[in-house]
């Protein structure tokens, strides 16, 4: 084994400061970007979920039960945005040259851990959300924004991740943040009958995001992340389309087929769910990327800033350039941001060592 | 094959530091004509393998162009994670 000869110059301590730096500022970046994205995704889903044939979908004359309404056209929303990702996902990784190793990964241990996080993190914590939301109201709104606190200390006790103290008040900031804009956009909190159902529904998404964030970090460092999200992407498009949709459209009495066959053909939606699932692709790349360069709890905490891009992108998207109305930013919503900033400051750095570093400048 | 990240991790099962130019030449016969096997991708890869504790930097020099070149090597408990998700 080469060893090391001698001290490094002062030259070059200075420039592995400035690569390793860097590197932090980069993961940082990505993993904001990545929040940033989603926010979009979020806003071309909902835009595509109410033009073209979605109106029927959801009017009263569609003919669907209010579960097929609630669950099933949900999970089909949801699975056109990541079928339509999927198919970017792989373009780009054949743009790159990374289909081949897109195969590969999939039949590697790494490959199928990554595959079951994207379910547990796509369709099984997405309908747990849904129902969460429907048996207990908004209050599952704040209880699912705890994955990110979730998703860090999964990292640490499963890849030895650091969590300190500062890490976790960081990590708070950004849940009490997020949990403002969760509240005031969904009108606050309500009695409901299936409230503590309504809530082990809710804990169970944000579980499932938190597995996934933390797994899907994980598991990107030894898949490229490129390739680990064309292995998320197909998975939950699949899973989705093939899987949820038909049993939720069973259930609820619809005829899934047909549905899925309706809502495919209607271009009026499915150019916002293409621009979604574009959106999508990055939202999730970028996600795993961030987590695994910068770990899971400033990751997370960086993408968690989603509730505030999610209103937001919504509001630019849907309420100004396509003039919908009801898509106002709630003023709290500027306030959380700027809290979710401070939360991630304190999570990535130490406001102590800054302080230090002044007094001795 | 293997995928490209895999036999960058693979590689350093053997004990040994390597830089990214190692990485590269190393891996060039089997996967030379893969557009990520280049310097920064391969950088990268190994800071954030370096992240997520599965490599550790050993030291670090500048080169002839004066960059910084840096070399990873893993320890005997990387290893053992590394082999145990990469056959």
């Amino acid at each position: 084994m080469e060893q090391a000869t001698g001290m490094p110059s002062q030259a070059a301590i200075e420039a592995k400061n400035r690569l390793t730096g860097s590197f932090r500022r980069r993961g940082i970046i990505t993993a904001v970007m990545s929040g940033i994205t989603y926010g979009n995704y979020t806003a071309f889903m909902t835009l595509a979920m109410s033009v073209g044939i979605w109106s029927r979908f959801y009017g009263e004359d569609s003919g669907f039960t209010p579960f097929a309404v609630a669950f099933m056209l949900s999970a089909l929303g949801a699975a056109l945005t990541d079928t339509c990702s999927a198919v970017w996902a792989l373009l780009i990784a054949a743009w790159k040259g990374k289909l081949g190793d897109f195969g590969r990964s999939f039949k590697t241990k790494p490959g199928v851990i990554l595959a079951f996080a994207a379910m547990i993190g796509g369709p099984l914590a997405s309908t747990a959300y849904v129902i969460g939301l429907q048996q207990a109201g908004s209050i599952v709104v704040p209880i699912s924004a705890l994955c990110p606190a979730i998703g860090a200390i999964l990292a640490r006790i499963l890849f030895k991740q650091a969590l300190t103290p500062r890490m976790m008040l960081g990590i708070l900031i950004c849940f009490g943040a997020s949990a403002l804009i969760g509240m005031s956009s969904m009108g606050g909190t309500e009695a409901h009958p299936n409230m503590m159902l309504g809530l082990l529904f809710g804990f169970g998404a944000a579980l499932g995001w938190g597995i996934e964030g933390c797994v899907g970090g994980y598991a990107t460092s030894m898949i490229d992340p490129e390739v680990s999200i064309a292995i998320r992407e197909v998975t939950n498009g699949l899973s989705n389309l093939v899987i949820m949709v038909p049993i939720l459209g069973l259930i609820g009495g619809a005829s899934p087929l047909d549905v899925i066959g309706t809502a495919l053909a209607d271009w009026d939606s499915m150019k916002f769910f293409i621009i979604g699932g574009f959106a999508c692709y990055w939202g999730f790349m970028l996600w795993y990327k961030g987590n695994a360069m910068c770990g899971a709890a400033l990751g997370m905490a960086c993408n968690g800033m989603f509730s505030f891009w999610g209103p937001f992108f919504c509001w630019v998207w849907i309420g100004l350039v396509f003039g919908i109305d009801g898509w106002n930013m709630p003023p709290v919503a500027w306030v959380a941001a700027i809290l979710m900033v401070v939360g991630i400051f304190t999570i990535a750095t130490n406001p102590l060592a800054i302080f230090m570093k002044k007094k001795e400048g | 094959m293997k995928p490209l990240n895999f036999a960058i991790l693979k590689l350093f099962t053997d004990g040994r530091e390597r830089s990214p130019e190692d990485v590269i030449e190393a891996l060039k016969p089997e996967y030379g004509s893969f557009k990520a096997l280049n310097k920064p991708e391969v950088l990268t890869s190994l800071m954030t393998a370096e992240s997520n504790g599965l490599l550790e930097e050993s030291r670090f020099e500048l080169d002839e162009a004066g960059e910084v070149r840096m070399f990873f090597r893993a320890g005997a408990e990387s290893i053992a994670t590394i082999n145990n998700y990469i056959r």
